[in-house]
Formats: C-alpha cells, structure tokens, sequence
C-alpha cells in the first residue's frame, strides 16, 4: 500500500473514508451547502418576498399546507424553506471564514510564542489565560453591541473570541517540535527562525489541528445564531437562524414552525458536521496519538 | 513545602490572570464606540451636557490613568455604582436626563451578590442533570470502545452538541411549558422555575462530561493495576468503583475548571430567554446598557471564580493522585 508514504493529512482523510456514516456525512453535507448555495438562486420564490395573503401556512401534512411552501410560511408570508437556506447560507460563510481565520491567527501566535520561549511567550499565554476565563458571549457582544454588526465584523470578532485555544495547542506542539532533531539540523545549515517556523514546523503542526477545527465550524455557526438571537447577528431583513427565530417567539403559539424549523434545519446541519468532525478526530488520534 | 510555594506561585499568577482580563474588558468598553454617559442622560440631552458630564466622571481620561483609579477603589473593596440601576430597584427611564442624577446607584457588588445565588443553583442543578446523565453512558462507552453503548454515547452527543441552546430553551418552553403545562418556565417565582433552564444547560454540558469520562475509562482501564484487579479476586464492579472511577475523576475536574467559562457562557443565552434573574441576565442588560462599572464587576467576579476554581481543582486532583504533584 502506498499508504505509509502519503502525507499525514492523507492517512488521517483516508482513515476516515473507511466509515459509512463518514462517506454519507460527507456527502450529505456537500449537498447541503450546494442546495443552500444554488436553490434560492434559481428558485422563483424569493427569500425577502412577502404574501400577505399566505401568512401563516403551516409546513406540508399540517391542516392547510400548500406545496409551495415546503416548511410553510411565516408572519409576512415570507417562504421558511427560503429563509433557512438564505441563513444557512450566512451561517455556513461565518462559520468557515471565522475557524479559518483563528486557525491561521491562533497557530501562527502559538508557534511564535513556543519557539520563543521569553517574554513574549509569557504575555502571549498569559492573555489567552486572560481571554478563557471570561466568557466569549460577554466579549462579542461588548462589541458588537454598539455598531451595526455587519458580516466582517461578526466573522472577526468569532475569530478573536476563538484563538487562545488554538494558540496553546500550537504551543504546546512547537515546543516538542523545537528539540527535535530535524530542527536542530535546519538551524546547523542556517536556516533562520522564519524559514523554519514556515517551511518546516507548520506544514506539521497545521494539519491535525486543522481536521479537529472542523468540530469549532459547528460551535461558531451555533455562536452566530446565538448572536443573530441577541439582534447582534447579521441584521434583518436579510434571514439568519438567529434573527427569524428572535421574531418568531411572538407567534409562538399559534405559530410554532416559524420557530422550530429553522432550528430542526442548523441541527440537522450541525449534526452532519460534528459527525465529520468527530470521525476525523478520531482518525487522527489513531495516527497521531491522543494530545489535542 | 514544595506544595505550599507552588500554591503562592499559582495565586500570584492567577491575580495578575485577573488583572489582565480586567484590564482587556475595560479597554475594550471604551475603545469601541457607545457612549455610557448618551445612555444615561437620555437622547435628549444637549451634546455639551453629555461632555460635561463625562469629564465629571473621569470618562475622558486616558484609560491607563482610569483603570489606575478603578483599580485603587477595587483594592479598597469598592466595586464602584452601577451607571443605570437605582439602589430601590426601579429601572431609570430613557429620555428623562434628570431621572436618574439624584437617585442613589445600587453598589456593583450587591447587585452581583444578590444575583450568584440564583445562577449557582442553576448551574449546580444543570451540572447534576448532565452528570447523571453522562456517567453511565461514559462509563459503558470508556469500558467497551467498540461495543453498542459506545455508539449510542457518539449518537447522542453528537446530537446535543448541535442543538443551539436558544432554540432549545424555546422548543421546551414550548412543548412542556405551552402544550402540556407541566413545568413553568419565564422568570423565578420558586425552584421549579430552575428545571427548565438546568434541562438546556445540561444539553449543552452533556457532550463535553461523556467525551472526558469515556476518554479517561478507556485509558485507566488500560492500566496494569486496574488490570490486577481481577488478579487479586476483586469484582469487575469493585475495579471500575474503587479504582477506576477514582482516577478517571481528575480529568473530569479538570474539565469542569476549564470548561467554566463556556458554562457561564451558556448561563448568560439561557438566563436570557428565560428571564431568569441571575447574573447572566444581569450581564446581559449591563453590557447592552454599557453600565461599565457592572460589566467590569462581573468580568473580575468571573475571572476569579475561574482562577479561584482551577487552583482548587488542583489541590483536589494533586489529593486524589499525588503522582501529580511534581
């Protein structure tokens, strides 16, 4: 098998591939983003179109359904399955754009900070201490609190408020890295710390890291809802998980899809994702033995 | 000796832990834009008053110097008044820039001694309905990886892990509060009000205590004097209770130290939607209010209770295995 050579990011992927549930996860989710990202494109009914005709049309079986309204409609009569896909769509670029960002933001200060181990070291660990021991929730809503949250804003503050993790892994693995023998053989041919922390180390430290972040994409994607929840999300008009099902808590009772869908909607997606995640994680603690 | 100075060291560290995320807090509410003293005067206030106002306050200072003169009172035991809540309970109004000048401010640290209670008995109870929860599928899943219980613990964690607790808050409220009218659930009138909410939190706990109870079952059971046990003639059950179980404890509380902030994090969502009168929703209305003082307040109180708790954690875990402690 040509296996053993192929690179960890292979082993850890193809691992993997030997699940079913992985396989169906997989593609199950692929689908998804595809169907949020194209269907309210092509369809007909638009996201922000409202009937006040059709209001309040419960989803298909419920007594007075229409089939052109799958998930049925809501206070303005406004399509659900539209304004799901439209929020998963926003919830699915925040999710990918803040983990990448940490990912990259948090592992590139924790590399820096494990290779030098001075003061630089101790103030960058000390304010990750700093920054866990509060809440996120208090932090991202300080600030987004006041100006109108747009897109960039929520992904970058999702990202400030998610590094420190990723910096004390990164870490905590450079630090093993450093004495290792291929280092110790760069420095001899005079490599410098730069070429070494992103030529050598990071092309090692990265990837199981990455795969595990996979499981940070739901958590910020439920964060996001939780901030469209509190008005701190993407703002209305435009649909997000958080801010149709903030409105929907009026109509609760006469009205309990408006509410429930969206959410039945970001588990079903959050499910498939934690899935892929969870099985690469436990690929990769096969191969790479347990540590993150 | 080795123990006691190691113990000064940590609480040394964990102090300056405080300071810095005091100090990031309180930067962080004045660099972003929102003016506390707008809130407090009203929108009608003239600009010029607004000013006024705040240089009263010390508000225009460089925030160095202010988190020097806050740092002195918080020395002093004083955590400063809130900006927005009146001694008697009464909310000020908007627009009225004169309502709340002459009404005394209720002290930042009652407010936050009259809501902990509240919020420790949800987060106990929560705690205790996730435990009991997550101890036998744990347990079962950490003693056979491979077998059937192992999947239903993967199952339901990776379910619970993806419900938003906001949503969830609703759909329980919903179906047990609405339809069957079995539980109450907005706002405190006794402790069944608790249950409710310590449900959603227990949720959202539940996947982190299965994942470390199996993680660290399946290791310890691994272990060549777990695996003697049977040698020496004691049951399966007298293994996993008296040895096993012991030492699969420590990670569970390091877990629950680490794991701290994220519990409170989802205090403050599910106070919110509730309505439940504990410290997260009190979080909430001061951070939207900008009541500096208070969120400031709560940030230390928050901080220290992480540091406070982690450096018990420690104790507790070097006394249940002293291998630790080097």
């Amino acid at each position: 098998m040509k296996l053993e050579d192929s690179s960890l990011s292979k082993k850890i992927f193809y691992d993997s591939w030997q699940n079913n549930f992985f396989k169906f996860s997989v593609i199950f989710f692929l689908f998804i983003c595809l169907f949020a990202f194209i269907y309210p494109e092509i369809s007909a009914i638009k996201a922000e179109k409202m009937n006040i005709k059709s209001k309040f049309l419960p989803p298909i079986f419920f007594e007075g359904f229409s089939w052109t309204h799958i998930l049925g409609t809501d206070q303005l009569g406004r399509d659900m399955l539209m304004r799901c896909l439209v929020g998963l769509r926003f919830s699915l670029i925040i999710g990918f754009a803040s983990v990448f960002i940490m990912l990259l933001f948090g592992c590139l200060v924790g590399i820096i900070s494990g290779f030098k181990s001075s003061w630089v070291d101790v103030i960058i660990m000390r304010i990750t201490d700093a920054q866990l021991s509060i809440p996120m929730v208090i932090l991202a809503i300080s600030i987004l609190g006041v100006s109108r949250p747009n897109l960039a804003s929520i992904i970058l503050v999702l990202a400030l408020s998610g590094w420190p993790l990723y910096a004390r892994v990164s870490r905590s693995m450079a630090l093993i890295e450093r004495d290792k023998e291929y280092v110790r053989g760069a420095r001899i041919l005079g490599a410098n710390d730069f070429r070494i922390i992103f030529f050598l180390v990071i092309p090692i430290i990265l990837p199981p890291i990455a795969f595990v972040s996979v499981l940070d994409i739901a958590r910020m994607m439920i964060f996001e809802a939780i901030l469209g929840f509190l008005g701190l999300g993407v703002q209305p008009p435009t649909p997000t998980f958080g801010n149709i099902i903030a409105d929907a808590r009026k109509y609760l009772i006469n009205a309990w899809w408006i509410a429930t869908m969206p959410g039945i909607f970001l588990v079903i997606t959050l499910v498939t994702l934690n899935f892929i995640g969870s099985t690469l994680e436990k690929s990769k603690n096969k191969i790479f033995g347990e540590g993150i | 000796m080795h123990l006691a100075g190691q113990f000064v060291r940590r609480i040394l560290q964990g102090v300056v832990v405080v300071l810095i995320t005091t100090f990031l807090i309180f930067s962080i509410l004045r660099i972003v834009p929102g003016d506390p003293v707008r809130l407090i005067v009203g929108g009608m206030a003239p600009d010029n008053l607004v000013e006024e106002i705040a240089q009263k306050m010390g508000l225009r200072d460089p925030i160095p110097v202010q988190f020097g003169r806050y740092l002195s009172q918080v020395v002093q035991g004083d955590l400063g008044n809130s900006y927005q809540r009146p001694k008697n309970g009464m909310m000020g109004q908007g627009g009225d820039f004169n309502a709340n000048m002459d009404v005394e401010m209720a002290e930042v640290s009652d407010l936050i001694l009259e809501r902990l209670p509240y919020t420790l008995q949800l987060a106990g109870l929560a705690l205790l309905i996730s435990l009991i929860i997550s101890f036998p599928l744990g347990i079962s899943a950490g003693l056979k990886p491979k077998g059937f219980m192992s999947k239903i613990a993967f199952f339901i964690s990776s379910i619970f892990v993806s419900i938003p607790n906001f949503w969830l808050g609703i759909v329980l409220a919903l179906f047990i509060t609405i339809k069957l009218g079995l539980l109450p659930s907005i706002g405190y009138q006794n402790f069944a009000y608790t249950i409710l909410p310590a449900i959603v939190l227990a949720v959202e706990t539940c996947p982190f205590i299965i994942r470390t109870i199996s993680v660290s079952f399946a290791e310890i059971s691994q272990e060549y004097f777990i695996k003697s046990g049977k040698v020496r003639g004691l049951t399966r059950n007298g293994v996993i209770y008296r040895h096993t179980l012991r030492n699969a404890s420590i990670p569970l509380l390091n877990l629950l130290g680490i794991q701290l902030s994220t519990l409170l994090g989802g205090v403050i969502v599910v106070e919110y939607i509730f309505d439940y009168p504990g410290l997260g929703q009190l979080t909430i209305y001061a951070v939207l209010q900008r009541d500096f003082p208070l969120i400031q307040g709560i940030a230390m109180v928050t901080s220290a209770l992480y540091v406070g708790l982690n450096i018990a954690v420690d104790l507790i875990t070097y006394s249940i295995d002293p291998r630790l402690e080097s």
